[in-house]
């Protein structure tokens, strides 16, 4: 399905005005918090471009991930698929299924070896030789790694892929671990979240196509475009939190307010995210303006937090567990201190006389 | 984040094991030595031995006239340090929230800034008493390891807390934890050195306030 | 004592006391101090010197030190022990610049009593031989003399005698009943007889029945302030045993402010058991006897202050005796500070006795000089023999021109009594003898 001709010339045919084309080019320039003259950069970037041969992996996921990038406000991923980008294999989207739909994979591996991008959504299961997840026949640690062999980066959406998420939070049953554990000797890029912002998939997708190189990433690797920021520091309630004004209860007189909700469990201080800014469906809303607390799911671990609804400033798990055992251990040393203390001094009194 | 969840879960759980260990430890440890019991027949006097006790914990809240002007100094910076100290560990909202969830008691806040500005007048106080530790040729002779030490682990979670706060220099979950880390290490060492006076200032005062009412002596 | 007495070092000698004496109590202030120094500010040792050495929290690391190294299982973790060179360092802070007044405890913000570590400190010290000779001496002649300045009962017994003729004077002495048993220090018996001659005064005006005995006479306890249990304790069953064999009610203390310190809060405790009589100092039993209207005293002219003994007002609670019989003072001023919150003499907890520690008293007392003279009174009274002592010593050596005297002796002087005595005629006759 890769075409040769470039996506400049591909866009001319379909009748894609300069003028909308610059305008998307803006837009996701803005977005990725680069200066208004990248905006010129990205559309000669994608206009030079070829079409981008994508492989979608799905593993361990519930395709939240793909819902996601299905409702992205711009760029479409009608023009994503069509036009910037051929999408040669995606479970949920593709039309071929069993083995023709494995054949396409290959067949894009083939073609555009050492140019091609892997998108993976899912987490990896490692126990048990990765019987937990099978596709095909194999298991997806073996698909993984045959995948990415030839790729030239690799992108991995959702918390499952880039931290593990869901699948791999306590007690993690099938030994699931995020791509970068395995992909190594490749950029791996992490666009985390549960699901993930669309615009920051589209996005980053967009930065690849256009400089043919890897955004700036954070520690964790995920673009700083995104991610720079702690949801907090951007919420329009903060000023609550500054004020000591809190919801204390999901129904209580603060929460009808628009108080904080940081007693209520809200994870945004140590979330980094664009939830506060970008917004979700189009710029709407974001779960903090609907009324409850981030849970922080961009973060490594985080249905491993202590509970969503567990202010951020308490102790994980209970911290008093072992006070009675303490406090019993303690007294007990106390006692045999001081009776070993008297026993040493009658002991002294007694070689005294 | 994983330096996070580390201190905020295992770590914290230790050093509130530690801290209750430790503070039962020094309880039981000084109350079941041996005493000295006072047989001498005592003055005539008003109060019992229980209300002279009670009586000289309150009482030396504040010094007598004439020892004020030579310790004002001690007195002011003291007072600033231990009610600021009180005020930020009470009175911040996360902090009572944190107490609530331990304990399951909680009272209203005061606005963050009030405390960001309390915990900066507190470190202030808490280097005047440094300076003064290091200055004061008596203070600097009976100075152990104990004094530097528990200065710093005090210091620490006020310092944390204000960076954490101000979001300087990392990333505030790095900050959070380094915040939480400096309180265990504070909880750990609060039963092992002076920081016990917490709890032995209560014992001391009370014991001299009725030995030296049981002499009619005042004090 | 046995042969393993030999073996023992010094270091281990005062270890092992400190163990025995490392009460509770003790222990709660070795643990509360916080070595904030606030303390130093109290000290005049401190106040006159300068020398951080003398911070009287700094008196309480050899028990300190102790009492960590006892603590199971604290002392696991090592941590220093008391060693020869602490022996060396502290003794001369523990004897020679601490007179136990007890100033420190007032400012203590933790209320730490360190007069009580510092008494206990002296006697682990003591155990190890460490402490000042004349002191020491003092403390042995408890024992073979029976007081700390040689007052044998046969000189006692002369001098009674002595001062019964010389100041035509009625002293009891040996009856063998009597409701009350008045003791004397030594220091009054070779130094100031006329305080002794002046309490006999004021109690025979009042009618009291009282004697002196042969077998308790001696007040002063130097077995206490040298850290020699064993000598405080003989001192104190001699007074007891003399007191039970009379019935005495009440024992009376002479002008001597650690004698009532000692007998009156630690007697019950070193003996034991509770005493069978009540232990009065001279200043609390004329006040109850003037405030029984058995005695009166004309008005008393001149311009004088009242140094408070340490051990009488601010460790003793008789603070305002003093000040009721001096009521009849036509210009009484009080000292800044003064009561229970007065400087001390300097001389206090033995130190008095220790020649070495005579330059550190002198400058001591120019505190008091100070307090004095911006009273602008020409007398100071007091109702201690030992700060009396200490004070004509420093006064003498400052060529300071203020009166001191004694309390009683004031008293007596002032005294209506029935039959005018000869001894107001001449009353500066032998004032040393």
């Amino acid at each position: 399905m890769s075409d040769k001709k470039t996506l400049g010339e591909m866009l001319t045919e379909r009748g894609v005005s300069r003028r909308s084309f610059l305008k998307y080019a803006s837009y996701t320039a803005s977005i990725l918090a680069l200066p208004p003259t990248a905006a010129t950069a990205i559309a000669q970037g994608i206009a030079n471009a070829r079409r981008q041969s994508v492989i979608w992996l799905s593993f361990q996921e519930c395709t939240g991930c793909t819902e996601s990038i299905t409702r992205a406000h711009a760029p479409s991923i009608e023009d994503l698929i069509f036009d910037f980008i051929s999408l040669d294999y995606h479970h949920t989207l593709q039309n071929a299924s069993g083995h023709l739909a494995e054949e396409a994979r290959m067949q894009a591996m083939k073609d555009n070896a050492g140019e091609y991008i892997v998108i993976v959504d899912g987490s990896v299961p490692l126990k048990d030789d990765g019987i937990y997840s099978t596709i095909a026949g194999i298991t997806n640690l073996q698909m993984l790694e045959e995948t990415c062999r030839d790729a030239f980066a690799v992108i991995s959406v959702g918390s499952c892929a880039t931290f593990g998420g869901i699948p791999g939070a306590n007690p993690n049953p099938t030994g699931a671990v995020p791509v970068s554990d395995i992909i190594t000797d490749k950029p791996v890029i992490n666009i985390s979240g549960c699901p993930p912002i669309p615009e920051a998939m589209t996005g980053t997708i967009a930065y690849l196509l256009s400089f043919g190189s890897v955004p700036e990433l954070d520690h964790l690797g995920r673009p700083k475009a995104f991610f720079g920021e702690a949801i907090h520091d951007r919420c329009y309630r903060r000023p609550f939190y500054e004020r000591g004004m809190f919801a204390k209860s999901f129904d209580d007189e603060g929460a009808r307010q628009g108080w904080c909700l940081f007693e209520v469990g809200c994870k945004g201080p140590v979330s980094y995210n664009a939830c506060a800014t970008l917004k979700w469906n189009g710029g709407v809303s974001f779960p903090i303006q609907s009324g409850h607390g981030c849970l922080g799911c961009s973060e490594p671990g985080f249905w491993d937090m202590g509970g969503f609804y567990k202010p951020l400033s308490t102790a994980k798990g209970d911290p008093l567990q072992w006070a009675g055992g303490a406090a019993v251990a303690g007294a007990a040393i106390g006692a045999a201190s001081a009776a070993i203390a008297r026993n040493k001094r009658n002991k002294v009194m007694k070689e005294g006389k | 984040m994983e330096l996070l969840e580390f201190a905020r879960g295992p770590v914290l759980t230790f050093a509130i094991t530690v801290f209750i260990a430790g503070i039962t430890y020094r309880v039981f440890s000084l109350f079941l030595m041996w005493r000295t019991k006072d047989s001498s027949a005592g003055r005539k006097r008003s109060r019992s031995a229980f209300a002279s006790a009670v009586r000289e914990v309150i009482r030396r809240l504040w010094p007598q006239a004439v020892y004020q002007q030579r310790t004002m100094f001690e007195l002011v910076n003291g007072y600033v340090f231990h009610i600021g100290l009180a005020i930020i560990v009470f009175l911040l909202a996360p902090h009572i929230v944190f107490i609530k969830d331990l304990v399951g008691l909680s009272w209203p806040a005061l606005p963050n800034n009030v405390v960001y500005a309390v915990s900066i007048i507190t470190m202030v106080s808490l280097i005047a008493a440094l300076v003064m530790r290091i200055a004061n040729p008596p203070q600097r002779l009976i100075s152990t390891f104990d004094d530097w030490f528990s200065w710093i682990v005090t210091f620490l979670p006020v310092l944390t807390g204000v960076i954490a706060t101000s979001h300087l220099g990392a990333r505030y979950e790095t900050l959070l934890a380094l915040h939480i880390l400096s309180v265990a290490l504070l909880l750990i060492w609060i039963p092992f050195g002076k920081l016990m006076h917490f709890f032995l200032v209560f014992v001391t005062r009370s014991q001299t306030g009725a030995h030296l009412s049981h002499r009619g002596a005042q004090l | 004592m046995n042969a393993t007495t030999n073996t023992v070092s010094d270091a281990q000698a005062a270890a092992n006391k400190f163990l025995a004496l490392n009460s509770g109590n003790l222990a709660a202030y070795l643990e509360a101090c916080i070595h904030c120094g606030q303390c130093a500010t109290a000290c005049h040792f401190y106040e006159v010197t300068n020398d951080p050495k003398y911070t009287p929290a700094y008196k309480l690391f050899p028990m300190a030190k102790a009492h960590r190294k006892t603590k199971w299982p604290w002392n696991w973790f090592g941590g220093p022990t008391v060693t020869e060179a602490d022996l060396e360092e502290w003794e001369e802070l523990l004897f020679d610049s601490c007179t136990m007044c007890g100033r420190c405890t007032q400012v203590c913000p933790m209320g730490i009593d360190i007069a009580s570590i510092v008494a206990a400190s002296r006697q682990a010290f003591s155990a190890a031989g460490r402490g000042p000779s004349d002191l020491f001496e003092a403390a042995e002649n408890v024992l073979t003399k029976g007081s700390p300045l040689g007052v044998t009962p046969a000189v006692f017994d002369g001098r009674v005698e002595w001062l019964e003729d010389d100041y035509e004077v009625d002293l009891p002495l040996d009856k063998d009943k009597a409701e009350v048993l008045l003791t004397i220090s030594s220091i009054e018996m070779m130094k100031y007889p006329k305080s002794i001659v002046a309490m006999a005064r004021l109690m025979n005006q009042a009618g009291v029945d009282w004697t002196f005995s042969t077998k308790g006479y001696e007040s002063t306890n130097f077995g206490f302030l040298a850290g020699k249990p064993h000598i405080a304790r003989h001192a104190i069953e001699k007074l007891v045993s003399a007191a039970e064999e009379i019935g005495a009610k009440t024992l009376i203390i002479p002008e001597c402010g650690h004698a009532y310190g000692v007998l009156r809060w630690s007697g019950a405790n070193i003996l034991g058991r509770p005493l069978p009589f009540e232990v009065l100092h001279i200043t609390e039993y004329l006040a109850k006897l003037k405030k029984e209207g058995k005695i009166k005293f004309k008005t008393i002219d001149g311009s004088l202050t009242y140094h408070d003994p340490c051990q009488i007002s601010r460790r003793g609670g008789a603070t305002d005796a003093a000040r009721y019989l001096l009521e009849d003072c036509t210009d009484f001023r009080e000292m800044t500070p003064t009561g229970n919150f007065n400087w001390c003499c300097g001389g206090g907890g033995g130190v008095q006795a220790m020649s070495r520690a005579a330059d550190l008293r002198h400058k001591v007392f120019q505190i008091k000089m100070k307090q004095v003279e911006d009273t602008g009174a020409d007398m100071m009274i007091s109702a201690c023999a030992n700060c009396r002592l200490t004070m004509d010593d420093s006064k003498e050596h400052w060529n300071w021109d203020r009166e001191l005297e004694s309390l009683v002796e004031l008293l007596a002087e002032n005294l209506v009594e029935d039959h005018p005595h000869p001894f107001d005629a001449k009353p500066h006759l032998a004032t040393n003898v």
